[in-house]
């Protein structure tokens, strides 16, 4: 039984900036499971956000899905297979916004600003509510109380009608859980919900985001450039680097034996409270110019294992196991490749 | 929310007394007292010199004799609890009679290019920022640019010189000439409000140009906010949530515009006035003002400035009931 939800196909997303084109996603394939957490790594600018928010094809402009598909299986779990593509979809149609906060929804880095401060935290809610159920607003308002009890805020039937700004950051991140949550979606995308919340908050918040999932039975895919958050929730990693997914495998597969040099790069940056200071190996060099990608493999000017072919050769995707697979070409067996691009 | 009313009416309050200080100023600014421009009056008007113990009894009549301070304080109460406003010298008549004459025509001036300028600027204010870098955003960034670079006078000696060629007759005044002294009726009513859009339009054509600017510039800075995001994450049309949240942020500024947009438009509306001959308070200020009449420019300066002063607080108000920031600060 086939049980993916998305699955997403070389998906390409490019900036059209006066400067010229930032190609931001640039051939992603990724499948999301049911029920399953996918947690998306890599450092700043890589593509995360914007991959994730192709998913729901609300990329802001100039940015534009060129190619690739996203394949969702909307029907029930178990039942017929209802495949649609969204890259196909028009970003403001109905199609698309019926999706949206229904099926697909999501949750943002900055809890400060991801509500509006002119309304009432339960406005917001109940807006998501009213926008794709037919309860009616009292309904809709004693959902909305249940489902901010349900993520742990205190005296939920008073806070519905506080306003965001006088709530803590940590609330704030849990009224927007509430708010995804509210039509019980099946792919919940968190783009980073805890990177802008103390420690204490933060695990708390997580915690909560790996317990609702189980309950709500729903597909999640995490974002973040912390790797510790990522051994605590994550089932499957996916590794990007400048807009591409560059290893891909089972959580501890990644952190047991990573085979791509960016991961085990990232790997070794992470502090353990363990191991000693001079242990900790930062990666050399900096993230490229995006409108000056280099040749070849995108990570070879940073690659302490690249080769001469590194610098002319862009890696295929190399399938090591069932579900490990890794763009290197310390992996892939390209002498034919030469041959034929030599001939071209 | 009570705080912050008591606050803001604090400060009008304040606010008013200064200018009423300023007015006072005004009327001793000018060599001479009342009584002296009386008797120059009375001389030149063919009259005698008076015997100066007159004179004096003249100034203890109307207490000139008094500390400043008692002065201001009978000229102020005389105002508040009376409406008397003291003598035009120029017009001869009551101060009081000549400023409720004017008064209500410059407030529908003010108040008819303040609605103008709002139900022009904000639509188009709201496309140019949506549409950034359109055709459209183009025409009206430069057709904002000319309302912005020429002066109100000059717009209206073109309209003038414009409805004399082609309409044969020129459009001035506020009302037609069978209404002009007419008492106040529906018709007569109407007869103003045909009258009043070409003012409006001469009037509001800077304060709409500096407010689509505005307008543009506040929704820019909202579209790209991340509550935006979220909204669009929750599958709202992009008209529905264009409206409930980057406008309704971006409306704040252009609330406190009210403000500020006053005081512009009154200053325009004395010149638009004066070249279009209205019967509005502008002129008779710029005259009163040129002929020393300083009962006449101290009254209209007050009630000006206090309008302007509740202009404000209307718009404080205003802030209030639309940002919950500032009613539950
Ligand atoms: N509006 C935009 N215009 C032009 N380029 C953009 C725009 N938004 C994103 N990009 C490009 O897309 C690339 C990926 O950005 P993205 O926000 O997805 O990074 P990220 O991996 O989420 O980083 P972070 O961890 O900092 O959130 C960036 O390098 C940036 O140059
Ligand atoms: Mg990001």
């Amino acid at each position: 039984m086939d049980n993916t939800l998305i699955d997403v196909k070389d998906l390409k997303v490019h900036f059209f900036t006066d400067e010229g084109v930032v190609r931001a996603v640039d051939g992603v394939d990724l499948k999301l499971e049911r029920g399953r957490t996918l947690s998306l790594v890599g450092e700043s600018g890589c593509g995360k956000s914007v991959a994730c928010r192709a998913l729901m094809q609300i990329v802001r402009n100039p940015g534009k899905v060129v190619a690739g598909e996203i394949l969702y299986n909307r029907g029930a779990e178990g039942g017929q297979a209802e495949i649609i593509d969204i890259a196909k979809m028009d970003p403001k149609g109905k199609e698309i916004r019926d999706i949206r906060g229904k099926e697909i929804s999501m949750i943002f880095q900055e809890p400060m600003t991801s509500l509006s401060p002119m309304y009432t935290v339960g406005n917001q809610i109940i807006e998501n509510i009213l926008l794709h159920t037919n309860l009616t607003k009292e309904q809709a308002r004693d959902l909305a109380i249940k489902l901010l009890d349900q993520v742990g805020i205190p005296r939920a039937d008073r806070l519905v009608d506080e306003y965001p700004f006088r709530l803590s950051g940590g609330m704030r991140q849990r009224s927007m859980i509430a708010m995804a949550l509210s039509c019980n979606p099946n792919l919940l995308i968190a783009d980073e919900p805890t990177t802008a919340l103390d420690v204490t908050t933060q695990a708390n918040i997580l915690d909560l985001m790996s317990d609702l999932q189980k309950s709500y039975n729903m597909t999640l895919l995490f974002i973040t450039h912390d790797l510790g958050v990522v051994a605590e929730i994550a089932d499957e990693v996916a590794v990007m680097y400048l807009g591409k997914i560059v290893e891909k495998s089972d959580v501890y597969t990644i952190f047991n034996s990573p085979r791509h040099p960016y991961t085990q790069a990232l790997l070794k940056s992470i502090p353990k409270i363990a191991i000693k200071r001079e242990d900790l190996d930062p990666i050399k060099g900096m993230v490229p110019n995006p409108f000056r990608r280099p040749g070849g493999c995108p990570f070879h000017p940073r690659c302490p294992q690249a080769f001469a072919e590194c610098k002319v050769l862009v890696p295929t995707t190399t399938q090591l196991t069932p579900n490990h697979s890794v763009q290197c070409l310390l992996y892939e067996n390209f002498a034919n490749r030469i041959a034929t691009e030599q001939k071209q | 929310m009570w705080k912050y009313l008591l606050r803001r009416t604090g400060y009008m309050v304040f606010t008013v007394w200064v200018i009423s200080v300023i007015s006072f100023v005004v009327i001793q600014l000018p060599p001479g007292d009342y009584v002296t421009n009386l008797i120059n009056q009375m001389i030149s008007a063919g009259g005698e010199a008076l015997p100066s113990d007159y004179e004096m009894q003249l100034r203890e009549v109307y207490g000139l004799n008094d500390p400043m301070y008692v002065q201001y304080f009978k000229w102020i109460s005389r105002i508040i609890t009376k409406g008397e406003f003291g003598y035009s010298l120029v017009y001869k008549r009551d101060a009081a009679e000549l400023i409720t004459e004017r008064l209500p025509m410059t407030f529908a001036l003010s108040f008819g290019s303040f609605l103008f300028v709002w139900a022009v600027a904000f639509p188009i204010g709201v496309y140019s920022a949506v549409k950034k870098y359109s055709l459209g955003d183009y025409v009206f960034t430069f057709i904002g640019f000319i309302g912005l670079a020429v002066p109100n006078f000059l717009l209206a000696l073109i309209f003038l010189f414009l409805s004399y060629r082609y309409f044969d007759q020129a459009m001035i005044g506020l009302f037609s000439l069978e209404f002009a002294d007419a008492p106040w009726s529906w018709p007569k009513f109407m007869d103003l409000l045909k009258h009043l859009w070409i003012p409006v339009i001469l009037i509001g054509m800077g304060g709409t140009a500096g407010l689509i600017r505005t307008m543009r510039a506040n929704l820019l800075d909202e579209l790209n906010k991340p509550y935006v995001e979220t909204a669009r994450s929750k599958g709202l049309t992009e008209l529905k949530l264009l409206m409930k949240y980057p406008v309704r942020h971006a409306l704040n500024p252009f609330v406190s515009t009210i403000g500020w947009t006053l005081p512009g438009l009154i200053g325009g509306e004395v010149i638009v006035s004066i070249v279009l001959n209205l019967p509005t308070s502008g002129p008779v200020l710029y005259n009163a003002l040129r002929s020393q009449d300083m009962y006449v420019a101290a009254g209209f300066i007050l009630l000006l400035s206090t309008l302007t002063v509740i202009g404000t607080f209307v718009s404080d108000i205003l802030l209030a009931v639309l940002d919950p920031r500032i009613r539950l600060e």
